[in-house]
C-alpha cells in the first residue's frame, strides 16, 4: 500500500530505506515516532514533539491513530494465523525477500509466494 | 461519564473520544463466549503483561518456548487464557500454530478468538493514549449476562489457524475474527475510526492530515517492528 499510494501521487518511495523515511515527506520523523511508540521508549515525548513541530497537531493525532491501529491489526493477524491475500502476495513478491520479511515467523502461514504482479487498485491488492 | 474523554491541547477529533468511549464500555459487556467479568479480567491481564517477568524474559530469549515459568497473573482466568493474553500483548510476532492449537484445545476456538479481539481492541485504544502522552482509561465496569455461546453457521477452514467466514469480500484480515461476530463488531468500529474510514479505504489518495503514503509508512514501520508478515 505504501508503494501503490505513493505512485498515485507521483511520488518515488524508497521501500529499501524504510528506516530513513522512504523518501516520504516527514518520513524520518514519522518513523522515529512510530518506533518510540511501539517500543515505548523513553524518547517518545521527544519524538512526539518533533513530529508535532514538523507536521502539526492533526498530523500527530493521525499518526497516533495509525500506529495504534496497526499495533492491533498486527496482533489480530498474528494470533489468527491468516494467510496473505493472493493480491497482497503478488504485490509484495518483489521486495519481501530483500527486506527480510519472508523470515518472519508468520510467513509460514502463507502457502503462495506470489508472482510479482501489480494490482490495478486497492481492492485488487486484497483479492 | 466518558471513559475516554481526552483532555488535550491537541484538539483531538471527537470521533476518537466517542468511538473509544462506546467501544471501551462494550468491551466490558457480556460476550458470546466469556462473561463481562471475564472480559474485564482479560483486560487487566493485558496491563499486567507489561510488568510480567516471564513475558520480559521470553521477549529477550532466542525463542519464547525456551523460557518456562508462570505469568504474573492478576485474575482467575484459566492459565491458557492468561498465556494467550500475555503473549499476544508482549510478543505477537513469534506466536506459532502449535502454540495456538494448544491454547485452542484448552479454551475452545471461539473463546480463543473472542479473547484475541478483546486484546487487540484494547491495545489500539491504549496505544493511542500512550502514544499521545495521555492517561489510560479506567477499565470498564463488567456487564451482566450469560454468554449465549452461538457459533455462526457460515464459518469454516479458510487456511488460517481459526475458522472464519468462508465469504471473502475484502482482505483476509477483515474476516480474521468473524468466528465471534458480536465482539468482532467492536474491532470493526475501532479500525474504521482509526484507519479504514469507509469507502475512502479503497482510494489511494486520502484527504486527511497525513497523506496515504505517510499513513502507510507508519503502518509498514509498525508491522516491521512487530515482525508481522501479514
Amino acid at each position: 500500500m505504501l508503494r501503490a499510494s505513493s505512485e498515485a501521487i507521483n511520488g518515488e518511495v524508497k521501500i529499501g530505506q524504510l528506516e530513513d523515511g522512504a523518501n516520504i515527506e516527514h518520513g524520518s520523523a514519522l518513523v522515529r515516532y512510530a518506533e518510540s511508540a511501539v517500543r515505548r521508549d523513553s524518547d517518545l515525548a521527544a519524538s512526539r514533539n518533533r513530529l508535532l513541530e514538523l507536521a502539526g497537531p492533526q498530523a500527530l493525532i493521525e499518526a497516533a491513530a495509525t500506529v495504534s491501529a496497526f499495533e492491533g491489526l498486527n496482533r489480530l493477524a498474528d494470533a489468527t494465523g491468516i494467510q496473505l491475500d493472493l493480491g497482497l502476495a503478488d504485490e509484495s513478491a518483489d521486495f519481501r525477500t530483500e527486506l527480510g520479511i519472508n523470515s518472519y515467523a508468520g510467513a509460514a502461514n502463507t502457502k503462495s509466494e506470489g508472482s510479482a504482479v501489480r494490482a490495478d487498485n486497492v481492492l485488487g491488492i486484497f483479492r | 461519564m466518558a471513559l475516554t474523554n481526552y483532555d488535550s491541547e491537541l484538539g483531538i477529533d471527537p470521533m476518537f473520544s466517542s468511538t473509544h468511549t462506546d467501544v471501551w464500555q462494550r468491551l466490558g459487556d457480556c460476550g458470546t463466549w466469556w462473561t463481562g467479568a471475564q472480559r474485564v479480567a482479560a483486560m487487566s491481564e493485558v496491563r499486567a503483561a507489561f510488568n510480567c517477568h516471564l513475558c520480559d524474559r521470553r521477549s529477550e530469549a532466542l525463542s519464547p518456548s525456551m523460557v518456562k515459568g508462570s505469568h504474573k497473573a492478576v485474575s482467575d482466568l484459566p492459565q491458557e487464557a492468561v498465556d494467550l493474553v500475555h503473549r499476544l500483548t508482549s510478543d505477537p510476532g513469534r506466536l506459532t500454530q502449535d502454540w495456538a492449537n494448544t491454547v485452542i484445545a484448552a479454551l475452545g476456538e471461539e473463546r480463543y478468538v473472542e479473547l484475541v479481539i478483546i486484546v487487540c481492541t484494547q491495545y489500539v485504544i491504549e496505544s493511542f493514549a500512550s502514544s499521545l502522552g495521555l492517561p489510560l482509561p479506567e477499565l470498564p465496569q463488567p456487564g451482566d449476562g450469560i454468554p449465549a455461546q452461538v457459533r455462526p453457521t457460515d464459518v469454516g477452514d479458510v487456511g488460517a489457524w481459526v475458522s472464519q467466514t468462508v465469504d471473502k469480500t475484502l482482505a483476509n484480515v477483515s474476516r480474521a475474527a468473524s468466528l465471534v461476530p458480536d465482539t468482532e463488531a467492536l474491532w470493526r468500529d475501532i479500525v474504521q475510526c482509526h484507519y479504514s474510514r469507509g469507502p475512502e479505504f479503497a482510494e489511494l489518495v486520502w484527504n486527511r492530515a497525513l497523506t496515504r503514503p505517510q499513513v502507510e509508512l507508519l503502518a509498514s514501520t509498525v508491522s516491521s517492528l512487530n515482525e508481522c508478515f501479514y
